[in-house]
């Protein structure tokens, strides 16, 4: 190398590897962090919207009585309409041998497979496709909820009651296809041919359509379905039973897409941060160390700006090995990390390559930040005298007594002599405490608060124990006799209580002259000892409301004009009524409901009978209780009545829990990853503390002291900080993981039940103490190893 | 053998210290270690300063290098106004003009004997890259380190690393040599050596300035000045010896 001092910065790296190793990896951990979480969000985006839109999706769904072609093809050419088309769907029970419970099935069935123009399916492992009759292909997504094979058989139940064997042919990919983890359905393609056989008629009943326009509002898209549903539809005498407008652009998981990715981001900016300090407070110590060392090269002609360019390269240099490091391990992580996301939110990913800005985020925080962090401490390294340089020792002897902490501490007695000096050796370097406090502090407040949001989520599903006030839930497919499936269901052995619900949907008509279509109504009993609904405003029903309904904050989310006071107009049984909203009660994370005195409600449906019966068990064991419901199930089918679906109320929890438990997955991971950076960040900075006083430990092993003295004072400050970033950091934990839940909430729509998690702030005082002690000890004891002689020279 | 004479300011001096004063402030009474130092030094002298620890001698030498400002006086060296130049230039004054010895020799530690030696014609800009190992090789030659080249510090004897320091101070031939307690970390027979190897480069028209408290070193100098709370008090000149 032509100039010797670049030789010294390489010389530095290579004999200082302890020190390298701890500098890289603590910078190579921010990288990480920041790679892993904004590479991570914006390749989710990214694959999850361009799939998306790839699949053409819908922009109205009208569920109807059957049609053919013919209407297809006017909707096909209707004005505003990008694509139509028809399709047969129907909800199935069947039985798997997989699975001991019987389970529901979501047919879709298509005449065409090779011409679907709305929420394209993609075929991924098919034995035949499109299916052959009497096959089905399942959606992927029924990999998560049971191990399925190609060639396994479904034993459906149809609508007569018979029951037909279908084949499982393959596995397919629909990004609109609801997870069935999240339904508790799974969804499967059969072709038209198959229909009959299923007692299905060969005509569609659902009709989708993809409009016109990029930018088109939902008010637009409904004001469209309202026009198709009038000249397509109904004046061709189709009865339609319900359209669902979603928000444009929108899939079903967005709200949990939104959270995901907001979280992320808050987190992303929180790991920022973090690294930012993180590099801040490793480049600063690093440079402590060199003070003497510039000084002698000052005393020997090197100006200021020749040492401040050979200590900017060290930081280059530092910053490149973490950069070559940290980029490909948060790539490879980051892959991990897609994997997972597009496994449980059910989408494929084309690339995992993350977009350049990311990458160029990660550079900056590899070499940006260090340079410009090193930029100030190089600044007064370079312009420290020269004499002062020659006789730093790290610390200033006059820096320690003057302030009113360190008085403080001179005026503890009564304190072994090691702790009194571990805890004013903890204060001496007042700056580099204040960046590791910093910087450890806003780790343990990160990690903290994920525990606290974690925790939150929990208590919302514990909260819907509180509410739900039964055990199981059996559904029929149409409005049966209320006291004869009562008396079946309360006969069964194992039930305790039974109560009897109305289901219809209800159809708003807003003041715009926009409706708002299919939005579940519930006929309850206003006395009701089955929910414990927790209300918000207003109040819950009473007796004599005949025209009083009560929404819950999904319903208050998706339509404003559901405010408590206000008089709405509800299509019911087909004659517009005008209710009064008298109460909001917290949702239930089952989607928009309103609720009615069922006493009130009866009378304005069109067919008496009640559609669901609630059941209360003696067993609190969930198997206990699916083998009750499957034997009230069995019961009700051998007199005479069907039943469309059957579920234990643990199994909705799980259900629920499997949706918020995506939120929670990505909590985990993130909690641990901020773990690691505020561990790594510890150690660093500990074992940096302890090498800078390696001539402090030789003067005082010349002074007689032993190595288990020396450990204790070194592990002794070690705990002093990690305690004080501990106690710091759980005061700032608190509003954080308020802001945090809050942010959750408004984006998933659904008041959280905030919870400051006491489990994370005692595990992470457990860790911060274990990390306190390990990252002081090694360190300690790498120093007591080097010769009295070598500590008081030590450079 | 010598004569006390009183302070003076001949003419043709290489350095001339006027009125220099310093004080320090880091304590709760501010502790004035120059009381107002005149001083004159010739090219080719042997100039030893003596005194007690605290006398101020090594904030003297800590002057005459720049390594320490002056709180006020002149100093002037080679025509250059030190006291005037800022840190940036100071290094690069005196990189070119002063060779500093250091007591704990202070040689990078990374850095092996001879790529400590080529460091400062480096930083200066001192002779053609490829010259500077040659100049090195030769001036570790005079010191009798040429075997050592390459090896680092650590791996050096203190009389050794003394000389690779002394080496270094030499790089960019310098005038002027300030040592502060050179010999004042090594055994008798070593730090005869190395203050031989001083008297060696005054005969080559070097002007070295010494901080010692070693009296049978003060008593080898040409010249030797007396230092006692901040101020010089006694001037001793020894006359050479009659055939040395």
């Amino acid at each position: 190398m032509r100039f010797v001092r670049w030789r010294k910065v390489l010389r530095d790296l290579v004999s200082h590897r302890f020190r390298t190793v701890l500098v890289v990896l603590s910078i190579a951990t921010g990288i990480f962090a920041v790679g892993v979480v904004m590479g991570g969000r914006a390749i989710l985006l990214r694959e999850f919207n361009a799939e998306f839109t790839a699949s053409v999706p819908l922009n109205a769904d009208f569920f109807t009585m059957p049609f053919g072609d013919q209407i297809v093809r006017r909707a096909r050419a209707y004005p505003g309409v990008a694509e139509a088309m028809g399709r047969h769907t129907a909800t199935l029970r069947y039985r798997w041998p997989g699975s001991d419970a019987p389970r529901s099935l979501l047919v879709v069935a298509i005449k065409d497979f090779h011409d679907v123009t709305v929420q394209r399916i993609v075929p991924e492992d098919v034995r035949s496709w499109p299916p052959r009759r009497d096959e089905v292909v399942l959606e992927r997504a029924a990999l998560q909820v049971g191990a399925y094979k190609i060639g396994d058989t479904l034993v459906v139940e149809t609508r007569t009651g018979e029951k037909k064997t279908l084949t499982v042919s393959g596995f397919a990919h629909d990004i609109n296809a609801v997870p069935a983890q999240f339904i508790g359905a799974e969804t499967g393609y059969v072709s038209f041919e198959t229909l009959p056989d299923i007692s299905e008629a060969e005509s569609y009943n659902e009709l989708l359509v993809a409009m016109k326009g990029t930018d088109l509002t939902q008010r637009e898209a409904s004001l469209l379905a309202e026009d198709i549903k009038r000249d397509v539809l109904g004046n061709n005498g189709i009865a339609v039973l319900g359209v669902y407008v979603p928000k444009p652009g929108s899939h079903f998981l967005g709200d949990i897409f939104k959270a995901v990715s907001l979280l992320l981001l808050a987190l992303g900016l929180l790991s920022l941060l973090l690294s930012g300090f993180l590099v801040v407070n490793t480049v600063s110590a690093l440079i402590a160390q060199q003070v003497r060392q510039i000084g002698i090269m000052k005393a020997i002609g090197g100006r200021a700006s020749q040492v401040t360019w050979m200590y900017l390269g060290l930081v280059g240099i530092y910053g490149t090995l973490a950069v070559v490091i940290g980029v490909p391990s948060a790539a490879w992580a980051g892959k991990r990390f897609i994997q997972y996301a597009a496994g449980v939110l059910n989408f494929r990913v084309s690339s995992y390559v993350p977009p350049d800005w990311v990458t160029a985020l990660e550079v900056g925080v590899g070499l940006v930040v260090p340079l410009l962090a090193a930029i100030v401490p190089i600044r007064l390294g370079t312009r420290t005298s020269v004499v002062r340089a020659l006789t730093d020792t790290g610390v200033d002897s006059t820096s320690f007594g003057h302030g009113i902490v360190d008085r403080a501490l001179g005026l503890l007695r009564g304190l072994p002599r090691p702790v009194a000096l571990s805890l004013r050796n903890t204060f001496l370097r007042k700056g580099r405490l204040l960046l590791t406090l910093t910087t450890l502090s806003l780790a343990s407040a990160v990690v903290m608060s994920v525990f606290s949001v974690q925790a939150s989520i929990n208590q919302t599903t514990d909260d819907l124990d509180a509410w739900w006030r039964y055990d199981a839930q059996i559904r029929y497919p149409q409005p049966t006799a209320q006291a004869a499936t009562e008396r079946v269901v309360a006969s069964t052995p194992g039930v305790t209580g039974v109560e009897s619900w109305i289901g219809a949907l209800a159809t708003l008509d807003r003041p715009d002259g926009t409706t708002m279509e299919g939005i579940g109504l519930l006929g309850v009993p206003y006395n009701t000892t089955f929910i414990a609904p927790t209300v918000l405003a207003g109040r819950w029903l009473q007796a004599g409301d005949t025209d009083a309904i009560v929404v819950n904050t999904d319903a208050r989310q998706a339509e404003a004009t559901l405010d408590v006071g206000q008089r709405v107009t509800l299509e019911i049984g087909g004659e517009a009524r005008v209710v009064r909203v008298v109460g909001l009660i917290k949702g239930q994370l089952s989607g928009p409901a309103l609720y009615m005195d069922r006493a009130a409600l009866a009378p304005l449906l069109p067919q008496a009978g009640i559609t669901q019966t609630l059941v209360k068990m003696a067993s609190s064991d969930s198997a206990a209780q699916r083998s009750v419901l499957d034997v009230a199930e069995n019961r009700l089918e051998e007199s005479g009545y069907r039943v469309a679906s059957t579920r234990t109320q643990a199994e909705l929890r799980d259900q629920i829990a499997s949706e918020l438990g995506i939120l929670v997955a990505f909590l985990v991971i993130m909690a641990v990853l901020l773990a690691a950076v505020g561990v790594i960040g510890l150690t660093g900075t500990m074992t940096i503390n302890v090498i800078e006083s390696t001539r402090e430990i030789g003067v005082m092993r010349a002074i007689g002291a032993r190595h288990g003295s020396i450990y204790r004072i070194f592990i002794t400050e070690g705990l002093v900080v990690g305690l004080m970033s501990w106690a710091i950091g759980t005061a700032a934990a608190y509003p954080m993981s308020y802001g945090l839940t809050a942010l959750l909430s408004g984006a998933i729509g659904l008041p959280l039940s905030y919870r400051f998690s006491w489990t994370g702030v005692s595990s992470w005082l457990g860790i911060i103490a274990v990390i306190s002690v390990m990252a002081s000890a090694l360190p300690a004891f790498r120093a007591s190893q080097v010769s009295v002689r070598d500590a008081i020279a030590y450079e | 053998m010598s004569e006390i004479i009183a302070p003076g300011s001949p003419e043709g001096t290489l350095l001339q210290l006027r009125e220099v004063v310093k004080v320090y402030d880091s304590g709760d009474v501010p502790f004035t270690a120059l009381k107002g130092i005149d001083l004159d030094v010739h090219t080719g002298e042997f100039v030893g300063i003596i005194g007690k620890s605290g006398s101020g001698k090594t904030t003297l030498i800590n002057m005459i290098t720049g390594i320490d400002h002056p709180t006020s006086g002149q100093i002037i060296i080679d025509g250059t106004p030190v006291h005037r130049l800022g840190e940036n230039d100071l290094a690069r004054w005196r990189g070119r003009t002063i060779g500093v010895v250091f007591q704990f020799f202070q040689l990078l530690p990374t850095l092996t004997v001879l790529e400590n030696i080529v460091l400062p014609m480096d930083f200066c800009h001192m002779w053609a890259p490829k010259e500077r190992v040659e100049r090195a090789m030769n001036l570790l030659e005079q010191v009798e380190l040429a075997d050592q080249a390459n090896k680092l510090p650590a791996a050096l004897s203190g009389g050794q690393q003394q000389r690779a320091a002394i080496a270094r101070a030499l790089a960019n031939d310098p005038p002027i040599l300030a040592a502060d307690e050179p010999t004042g970390n090594l055994d008798s027979k070593t730090a005869d050596a190395v203050f031989s190897l001083f008297e060696r480069l005054v005969e080559h028209h070097k002007t070295i300035i010494m901080v010692t408290h070693d009296n049978d070193m003060a008593n080898r100098v040409r010249r030797a000045l007396h230092v006692s709370d901040g101020e010089i008090v006694e001037e001793r000149v020894h006359r050479p010896r009659v055939g040395a």
